[in-house]
């Protein structure tokens, strides 16, 4: 079971987190300081943090996140912050953090972004060919074949699968999608995204009998082998 | 107005200063005159002296008597006197009397010096030489200073009656020239206490269109129109978050009332659940919308601003959104030519605009229909289009469509916050752009445009 530690000085904001995190199978530990935050994460191997941007008391999200590098703890940082500006964040992930989240935020698509972090941490994919049951991608000739058969694709449909097929099993948010594979930073998922899915997901699956792409109600989506 | 207000205005203190230095200047010039003209006076009658002395000294005892008497009768205003004296200092002949025996013989000889002789009570200046003549005789030849006293006493009047004038003149234009500032400062004044009191329509009063003062006011002028017109919308926002967020409430409330008087199953509770899920992430989602059109019109995203080449945002928009066109059956037209349009700018806030455009045009554009979307690019100005063959927007409602939750009549049940305008139109104005809607007959065509030479308005 993957620990989290939450550093959040709101207590019902900390509380939500680690319920929801909770649910999602996670092990929370919640500190309601940087102060405390860093002890904690210095005495515990945490497998990921939840770090909010803004914490009272001089040691602020930034500040504990420089300390934490500095001590040569490299569990995956998630910040939280109330800020969206494209500098803050650019801030934060220069700071040494992983992944930047703007308040309101959603929680599946929290527990989405953590379960990506902590895959990613758990090692780097070199891969040439993605394979997800009968499905294969060969990143080299950008080809994708389903059972043995090639499937034509767009080359934004190509990114899409890819991102799926490299999180096989987890749910991917519409958000997440958005950045990933077009690359700008939307603070709003659209659902125009549903539209790519649903193409994509016809020309994986044209007679609607093995479907691969299910979607997620209210979070997302999830690329599963059909069983 | 105050008379005692006067000497505390600039325009006072200016001319009182500029006059002050002009009458400095003036005493300085005639003071300059009047040494220069008296030295050359004085230059004059010692040469005249220097001239008689020379001519006395060539004569021979004959001629000198001779000239001497032509000359004392000519000259009987004694102008020039001329007199002769014996050895010890007493008049033997001339026209120049009264003069002291000591005088005569202590004088230079053949030098010219200043002298006064009194005679009939009257003090009268001279300028002379001695010479001896023949028999030892002293021959004293003068010349009287008056002429040059006479021009003393008209440089002093002319100087004493024009500074007079002047003086006049300036303290009465100082006058009027503070006056009209305390004037006018007191109009100002006035106006800005009935702002001040919450008129906030009041203007403050204009002149012309150039003196200095009125540049300021034109600029005051222009800063409390903004501030109205932010009030104005401030008071509009709070009316329509009130008015468009209770409606989801009221559903979310209403259905969890239902749910607490009919649900009786799991299940029943789980689709309430679900149903007050989706109306709260409706509610949020305007929250967050109004949030970032804040946090747009706030300016701090333009610290991230880079290079940013419209044509490829909008490349990248048009290809996120063909496939919804496709669905509906509209064809999505963009022909980037290769062109380019480089502005700073932040990419995700420009495709969040230009795919707002482009959505409500596809929203609101019939199957079958087209929207097209164009890149201007000249030296003068920057700026893309998106023009749909909908029903278009009534004239009178385009400048209120870009208002917050501003729904037109035949939209107010399409889905949405009613906030997409409002954010496009932020992201424009951070960005430096207008937002100009036209006809594109049928249809509407919405531009957003820079002119090149403009900056962005600073923070």
């Amino acid at each position: 079971m993957a620990r989290i530690l939450v550093v959040e000085d709101d207590t019902q904001t900390a509380n939500e987190i680690t319920a929801a995190l909770g649910d999602h199978g996670f092990a929370a530990d919640a500190a309601s300081t940087g102060r405390e935050g860093l002890l904690k994460a210095a005495a515990e191997p945490y497998d990921a943090i939840v770090l909010d941007r803004m914490l009272p008391g001089g040691l602020d999200g930034l500040g504990v996140l420089t300390a934490l590098r500095a001590a040569g703890i490299e569990a995956p940082v998630l910040i939280l912050s109330a800020l969206s500006a494209v500098d803050e964040r650019v801030r934060g992930l220069r700071a040494g953090g992983d992944d930047y989240m703007t308040k309101p935020f959603d929680f599946l698509e929290l527990t989405a972004r953590l379960d990506i972090l902590l895959r990613r941490h758990a090692g780097p994919q070199r891969e040439t060919v993605l394979r997800v049951g009968r499905l294969e991608m060969d990143l080299l000739k950008h080809t994708v074949h389903l059972a043995g058969k090639p499937v034509d694709l767009l080359p934004r449909e190509f990114r899409l699968l890819e991102y799926l097929m490299r999180h096989p099993g987890q749910v991917v948010t519409r958000t997440m999608l958005f950045e990933e594979v077009w690359n700008y930073h939307y603070a709003e998922p659209t659902n125009v995204i549903d539209v790519h899915v649903s193409k994509l997901r016809r020309k994986l699956d044209p007679d609607n009998n093995r479907p691969m792409i299910h979607t997620v109600r209210g979070a997302g989506y999830m690329l599963r082998a059909p069983d | 107005m105050r008379l005692t207000d006067l000497p505390g205005t600039t325009s006072f203190r200016l001319a009182l200063l500029f006059l002050l230095l002009f009458g400095t200047a003036s005493l300085l010039l005639f003071g300059f005159l009047y040494h220069e003209t008296n030295g050359y006076l004085m230059r004059m009658a010692d040469d005249w002296l220097q001239r008689e002395q020379v001519g006395f000294a060539q004569m021979d005892e004959a001629a000198f008597f001779d000239r001497l008497r032509a000359h004392v009768i000519a000259d009987s205003a004694a102008e020039r006197p001329f007199s002769l004296f014996d050895a010890s200092g007493h008049r033997i002949a001339g026209n120049l009397l009264g003069v002291s025996p000591n005088l005569v013989v202590s004088a230079p000889l053949d030098r010219p010096f200043d002298f006064a002789v009194v005679t009939n009570g009257q003090t009268l200046d001279y300028r002379g030489m001695i010479h001896r003549g023949p028999l030892g005789n002293l021959l004293l030849i003068a010349q009287s200073a008056s002429g040059a006293d006479r021009f003393d006493a008209v440089l002093i009047h002319a100087l004493l009656v024009g500074g007079a004038v002047t003086g006049l003149l300036g303290l009465f234009g100082a006058a009027i020239a503070g006056a009209d500032a305390v004037r006018r400062i007191d109009a100002v004044t006035d106006a800005t206490q009935r702002i001040v009191a919450g008129d906030l329509s009041q203007r403050l009063p204009v002149h012309g269109r150039t003196g200095d003062l009125d540049r300021l006011v034109h600029v005051i002028n222009g800063m409390l129109d903004e501030i109205e017109r932010l009030i104005q919308e401030v008071k509009g926002v709070c009316d329509s978050i009130a008015h468009d967020l209770r409606t989801p409430l009221t559903r979310l409330l209403a259905g969890l009332e239902r749910a607490r008087r009919r649900a009786r199953s799991t299940e029943d509770f789980a689709t309430a659940i679900e149903d007050a899920s989706v109306e709260t992430r409706a509610v949020l989602r305007t929250f967050s919308a109004m949030l970032r059109i804040s946090e747009v019109e706030s300016g701090a995203r333009r610290a991230g601003f880079k290079s940013v080449d419209l044509a490829q945002v909008v490349t990248d928009v048009v290809e996120f959104y063909e496939p919804l066109a496709d669905e509906k059956g509209i064809s999505l037209v963009w022909q980037p030519d290769g062109m380019t349009a480089t502005l700073p700018g932040d990419p995700s806030l420009l495709f969040e605009a230009v795919g707002n455009l482009i959505d409500n045009a596809i929203k609101f554009t019939p199957s079958g229909g087209h929207v097209e979307v164009g890149i201007l690019s000249d030296p003068r100005c920057i700026g893309v289009e998106v023009s749909d063959t909908g029903p278009g927007i009534p004239i009178e409602e385009r400048n209120a469509v870009s208002r917050r939750f501003y729904r037109l009549e035949q939209s107010r049940n399409a889905p949405g916050t009613g906030l997409g305008l409002a954010l496009v139109s932020a992201v424009a104005r951070l960005h430096g752009m207008d937002l100009v809607i036209t006809d594109a007959n049928p249809g509407c065509r919405i531009t957003l445009v820079r002119t090149t030479s403009e900056q962005p308005d600073g923070i």
